[in-house]
């Protein structure tokens, strides 16, 4: 997906809110950024939480939720709520739409997503809109022009279960691509490369590093002078054929481990 | 007497081309289009006989590789 790649290139200055998928790792490099404005249709655990992440980052949030109990749940935490259906155009134009960055259709419903995403489409918002079932992904990829992401939450909730399963010093983030991916590695005591410097670390071609954190910092932008000490970690952009070759020089370990890690990240 | 039916198709697979060139293949079936929300598929099919539109859906249609329900819908206007 071409669209996390703005993510990297927020640290630089080009940037936009499509930080889907990639959890927490990008929160600091991201919370410079210029202040936007989001519809989110949909308060339920997905859109509400998406509420909050964004509101965290200092963007401004509108929600349209059907459900009058919920909507009182939704202002009573502090967010403008518009309340009613959200595959109405009235609705929606109240919420904001009209000058909003981007709507998110976040509902449980695909017919109101899909209907929310045409309506903001036709007012050129971009548009996120929120599946139910992972086989309709690609469909709507190919079918559907008038959404710009398709998320699906289920998938994003299963990388994290299998990350806190696997545990270890790796973790698959995401999958950029068929083959890319983003992994976070943990400096061991065993690591070749405990002790240098970023700008020592001589990765393969088709691999970058991403971000770089202190043992119990946060994640930041990485700097070639970061000496990757045991408990620190840097996040890796890698090709599957090159992943195994970038897991010895940061862990030490077989690609035959990598593999069987990255698989289904 | 021939009989219109709409048939709402839900898939399980994402290979939509493939459901689609099967369901145009599909004799009686005058149209079938991707769509948009709970379901995927929205099927027209023309036959001789209101037993026929059973032998489409639930013999042809629902038998396809990919395809997890229907629900039909008879016109009765025409």
């Amino acid at each position: 997906m071409s669209a996390d790649f703005d993510v990297i290139r927020g640290s630089t200055g080009d940037h936009h809110p499509r930080a889907s998928g990639w959890g927490q790792l990008f929160y600091r490099d991201l919370s410079y950024q210029a202040r936007m404005r989001f519809v989110i249709v949909g308060a339920g655990r997905v859109g509400l939480r998406t509420a909050r992440v964004l509101r965290e980052e200092g963007h401004e949030v509108v929600l349209v939720e059907g459900h009058d109990d919920q909507a009182t749940r939704v202002r009573d935490a502090g967010f403008d709520c518009v309340e009613g259906d959200g595959s109405r155009e009235e609705l929606l134009v109240e919420a904001g739409v009209e000058n909003a960055d981007a709507l998110g259709a976040l509902t449980g419903d695909l017919n109101t997503n899909f209907a929310a995403c045409l309506i903001a489409n036709h007012h050129d918002c971009r548009t996120v809109m929120r599946i139910d079932e992972d086989y309709r992904e690609g469909i709507y990829q190919k079918y559907a022009d008038e959404v710009d992401e398709i998320v699906y939450p289920e998938r994003l909730g299963a990388i994290g279960a299998k990350n806190a399963l696997l545990g270890g010093n790796l973790q698959a983030i995401a999958d950029v691509a068929e083959h890319l991916q983003v992994v976070l590695f943990t400096i061991t005591d065993d690591s070749p490369m405990k002790g240098y410097n970023l700008s020592e670390v001589t990765l393969p071609s088709q691999a970058r590093v991403l971000a770089f954190g202190k043992a119990g910092g946060p994640m930041g932008v990485p700097l070639p002078d970061d000496s990757l000490e045991t408990g620190d970690r840097v996040a890796v952009l890698a090709d599957f054929d090159v992943l195994g070759d970038v897991r010895q020089l940061l862990l030490g370990r077989s690609a035959e481990e990598t593999a069987a890690a990255a698989v289904e990240g | 007497m021939s009989v219109t039916a709409y048939v709402m198709v839900k898939a399980n697979t994402g290979e939509a081309d493939r459901v689609k060139t099967a369901l145009d293949d599909t004799d009686d079936v005058v149209e079938a289009h991707i769509v948009a929300g709970d379901v995927d598929f929205v099927v027209k099919v023309e036959t001789d006989s209101p037993g026929d539109v059973k032998r489409v859906v639930a013999g042809d249609i629902r038998s396809m590789s990919g395809v997890e329900r229907t629900q039909t819908y008879i016109a009765m206007d025409d």
